[in-house]
């Protein structure tokens, strides 16, 4: 990145002028371009807030704003400590150590995203219940004065973590195989202990990789509805949802969203606060891989059993409820048409994925190429789509789509032709929709493992005169690879387990399996919802399972 | 490597476009179609829509949501909206459709005729489908069923931490509120919330089923439920569910007075419906006995056409008096009853 502000310029209004002449280029534009089309929806939403909240708006700040804070700081607080804990955990054994069954746990760490978290939450509850496996249990062993009642504030901060973790495992994993090795060699050589290496070396390096992936999990922990409103905790996304439908004041919902956004907004800017403190770029990009070490056969079954409770709490324990639930619903649920659409939801959440990681790359690069430094922040207003609850973003979509499309149908009256909604209710919309939802999670893995590359190289390259687009495919494409990967497979997961927007803009007749295990569990079936989620699982797991393979080889 | 991510994504482009492109072409080619936007995610509905292709050759095409959310839809899409007909679970959503301009009043004998009056808008702008009630279900072991009267009972000492209803954000909730304003008044309603939250056994959370289990589970004696919830637990492929369904009894309140508080499911036909006939006709075939039949067979709703019995589950329960309210005023007062929530702390 080029220095452009120093002191000794004058900060007058000629000068800045003069300077934003300058160092403005091409690359300049198109991001501002890009970010103004995945912004539109933000933005259109943002200019609802001049209209003023609605009047129902101090009857919420009175009865009901302390409790969401309250709630939402509760939960941002325990799913921090938890996903740290699962997710940093399991990240440092499987990549430093040797012990039974670690290559398939590397990839089963990844499954619990592949589970919607409100089916997750809805398998607990199944669980704990009356009547429920545990209940049964206990029954069956004579303690049933046993009842534990997971529908609380605790409970869902365990789900949502639970479901949440492997953000931040992917994001510290993938720093730990490719950065970790020399420094755990010079470490190694001066004779640091392996806990000392770990906690004084390891984790502040990794810490703008672990932080990136806390911050999504964040976002989403904030944004989740169903798990939430279902255990009964009130938090500012349940609270937009009541304010917009139940008092039916769209507009205080855009406050409290607003609202949201500010907290989301300070989550981004203390990740990137932080990381400016612990900048660095790896001398040697080509790492090899780190070095497993092999202990005692006695360790090695205590470091699985650490690394198999999140796999097993996150994924096999819900998975086992709902096949229980499968098992028993097959014959009225399960017919042909569920494999239609797995096939069509699968090729949707490919397809958007693409799309997505696309428009990630070119905000991530377009940036960089700009010679303005306040070119990479305003980047950033492009990530929070993430933070918006999908059904206001599915809002902010169609209030300039439909503006557009009643425009194409004048335009293409005159000539005499009837063309009806051309964007709405059609797959473009729901891609677009996407791609402004998932920004984020595509942008947080591909920034972090550019941000490792070290610049000489490609400037080396330019100096030389080959052009931005060039050396990126030639060079910088090539050194980013795992981060793309990793963020194909991540909003590729996210697609499928979407909800609430695809719900809005899915196109007649398409359905998705979300939207099929949503149709039950919202009409209290979740037994029934069970069939479409394990597809959800299973199509997500293909995927998850290959590219690994292929960060692996790599 | 590459040649399978190459195959992958082509496979992927022609499952999702592929197919989208078929589906536009079918479109053209038959003409005749229903478009419904509808709350009612039921897998017999699919079977109803299906027997409406088989007689008439309109196909039923469906968009699926919540009712606000295709409320929202639709007044965004205005005048290019396709919705023909849109279907809620609750009354008060389609009155509040109604308010909002989305639909618009059709003339159909057969549908003024077979639904009772207060069961359907007065300006013919939605029709009621199917009947649900808000029963309290009660502990057999714990609860005699003389000890229960009304809903405004439930605020005396007696239930003092056993009441099991779930949270606000829930429209039966609301419109049973605002039943209540609509008879008791805004004090009294209020004063009622808060006596039903000073009797909570729990902080509300969970569905209907789970209050049920709750009281089961001797959490709580008495719960405020949907009864079709409780006919599909009674014949719910887990046999735990089914039992813990037995265990209770049902109890229809306000029987000395206005009757129980009941909703219906409902349709009514959009306001630029581009094929307005064939919603009429989609609609009238809702309350046809069969389908009717199949509403209550298969869900457990009670029927709105008086010619078809509930399905015996159901009907074991008895007949009932219902509360005879007219259903606009659940919508009018929904706003009002949400207020009195939060005012309670009734979560």
């Amino acid at each position: 990145m080029k220095q452009v502000g120093s002191n000794k310029e004058t900060f007058s209004l000629k000068s800045r002028l003069k300077r934003l002449k300058r160092d403005s280029n091409r690359w300049s534009i198109f991001t501002l371009i890009i970010v103004l089309f995945l912004a539109l929806p933000i933005i259109f939403i943002g200019v609802e807030l001049f209209s003023g909240p609605g009047e129902t708006w101090n009857h919420i700040v009175q009865h009901l704003l302390p409790e969401y804070i309250w709630n939402s700081l509760y939960l941002v607080v325990f799913c921090s400590v938890l996903v740290l804990l699962f997710g940093v955990s399991s990240a440092w054994l499987v990549s430093r150590f040797e012990f039974p069954f670690r290559k398939q746990l590397e990839w089963l760490l990844i499954l619990p995203l592949a589970i919607p978290s409100y089916i997750v939450g809805y398998a607990y509850a199944g669980m704990f219940d009356y009547g429920g496996s545990l209940d049964l249990f206990f029954r069956a062993m004579n303690f049933d004065f046993i009842r534990i009642d997971i529908m609380n504030r605790a409970g869902l901060a365990f789900v949502l973590s639970i479901s949440l973790f492997p953000y931040v495992y992917v994001s510290a994993r993938a720093f730990f195989l490719n950065q970790a090795n020399n420094l755990l060699e010079a470490s190694k050589m001066l004779g640091v202990g392996e806990r000392k290496t770990f906690f004084k070396l390891m984790l502040p390096l990794a810490r703008p990789a672990i932080v990136a992936g806390l911050v999504l999990v964040l976002m989403e922990v904030l944004n989740d509805y169903g798990a939430a409103s279902y255990y009964g905790v009130n938090t500012f996304t349940t609270g937009i949802f009541r304010s917009w439908f139940s008092l039916e004041e769209p507009e205080t919902a855009v406050y409290l969203s607003a609202l949201l956004i500010i907290i989301i907004f300070a989550l981004i800017l203390f990740e990137k606060w932080q990381v400016r403190k612990v900048k660095f770029t790896s001398s040697k990009t080509n790492n090899t891989h780190i070095q497993r070490k092999e202990t005692k056969k006695s360790i090695q079954w205590v470091i699985f059993s650490v690394v198999f409770l999140p796999v097993l709490l996150g994924f096999v324990l819900p998975v086992g409820q709902l096949i229980y639930w499968a098992f028993i619903t097959a014959s009225t649920v399960f017919d042909l048409e569920f494999i239609l659409i797995s096939l069509q939801s699968f090729g949707i959440a490919i397809v958007s994925a693409l799309i997505t990681v696309f428009f990630a790359l070119l905000l991530i690069y377009f940036s960089k190429w700009s010679a303005l430094r306040f070119i990479k922040n305003i980047a950033r207003i492009g990530v929070l789509g993430y933070a918006i609850p999908g059904a206001v973003i599915a809002i902010g979509i169609m209030i300039p789509t439909i503006a557009l499309d009643k425009w194409l149908i004048d335009v293409l009256a005159q000539f005499g032709i009837d063309s009806g909604l051309i964007i709405n209710g059609t797959l473009i919309a729901l891609f677009y929709a996407y791609a402004v939802r998932f920004l984020a999670v595509a942008y947080n893995p591909i920034d972090s493992t550019a941000l490792k590359v070290d610049n000489s190289i490609p400037d080396s390259s330019k100096v030389l005169g080959v052009g931005n687009l060039k050396t990126f495919f030639k060079i910088e494409f090539p050194l980013i690879k795992t981060g793309v990967f990793s963020a194909v497979i991540l909003v590729f997961i996210d697609v499928m387990k979407e909800l609430p927007l695809t719900l809005i803009l899915k196109p007649y007749h398409i359905d998705t399996l979300a939207v099929k295990a949503f149709e039950y569990a919202s009409d209290e079936m979740v037994m029934e919802a069970s069939i479409p989620s394990l597809f959800i699982i299973f199509t997500a797991m293909i995927p998850v399972i290959f590219l690994n393979k292929l960060l692996i080889k790599k | 490597m590459k040649r399978v991510l190459v195959t992958i994504v082509a496979f992927a482009l022609f499952t999702a476009c592929g197919d989208n492109s078929t589906k536009e072409v079918k479109e053209t080619e038959t003409g005749q179609v229903v478009n419904v936007y509808t709350h009612r995610h039921y897998e017999p509905d699919q079977n109803i829509f299906k027997m409406f292709e088989e007689q008439t050759g309109i196909k039923v095409k469906v968009i699926n949501a919540s009712a606000d959310e295709l409320i929202q839809k639709m007044k965004m899409e205005g005048e290019q909206s396709p919705a023909d007909v849109l279907i809620t679970v609750d009354a008060g959503r389609l009155s509040r459709a109604k308010e909002q301009g989305l639909l618009q009043s059709i003339q159909s004998e057969v549908l003024e005729n077979a639904i009772p009056s207060h069961l359907q808008d007065v300006d013919n702008q939605w029709f009621g489908l199917t009947k649900r009630a808000r029963i309290i279900a009660y502990a057999k072991d714990r609860v005699k069923p003389e000890e229960l009267t009304s809903y405004e009972d439930l605020v005396s000492e007696r239930w003092k931490g056993k009441i099991l209803v779930r949270s606000s954000s829930n429209i039966y909730n609301q419109s049973l509120m605002a039943s209540i304003i609509a008879n008791d008044g805004e004090e009294g309603a209020k004063k009622w919330a808060e006596g039903i939250v000073a009797n909570m056994a729990r902080s509300p959370k969970g569905s209907d089923r789970d209050q049920v289990k709750a009281v089961v589970a001797g959490e709580g004696d008495i719960a405020i439920v949907n009864s079709y919830y409780i006919g599909k637990m009674l014949n719910s492929p887990d046999a735990e569910e089914v039992a813990t369904a037995q265990k209770i009894g049902i109890f229809f309140p306000n029987q000395e007075d206005r009757g129980t508080h009941i909703n219906v499911s409902g349709a009514g036909v959009a306001k630029y419906a581009p094929n307005k006939e064939n919603a009429i006709r989609f609609i009238e075939f809702l309350i046809s006995e069969e389908a009717q039949t199949v509403f209550t067979n298969a869900n457990f709703e009670y029927p709105i056409l008086e010619s078809v019995e509930p399905v015996e589950d159901i009907k074991v329960w008895g007949d009932f008096k219902e509360d005879n309210l007219e259903l606009d005023k659940l919508g009018e007062n929904n706003k009002k009853a949400v207020l009195i929530f939060d005012e309670t702390g009734w979560k």
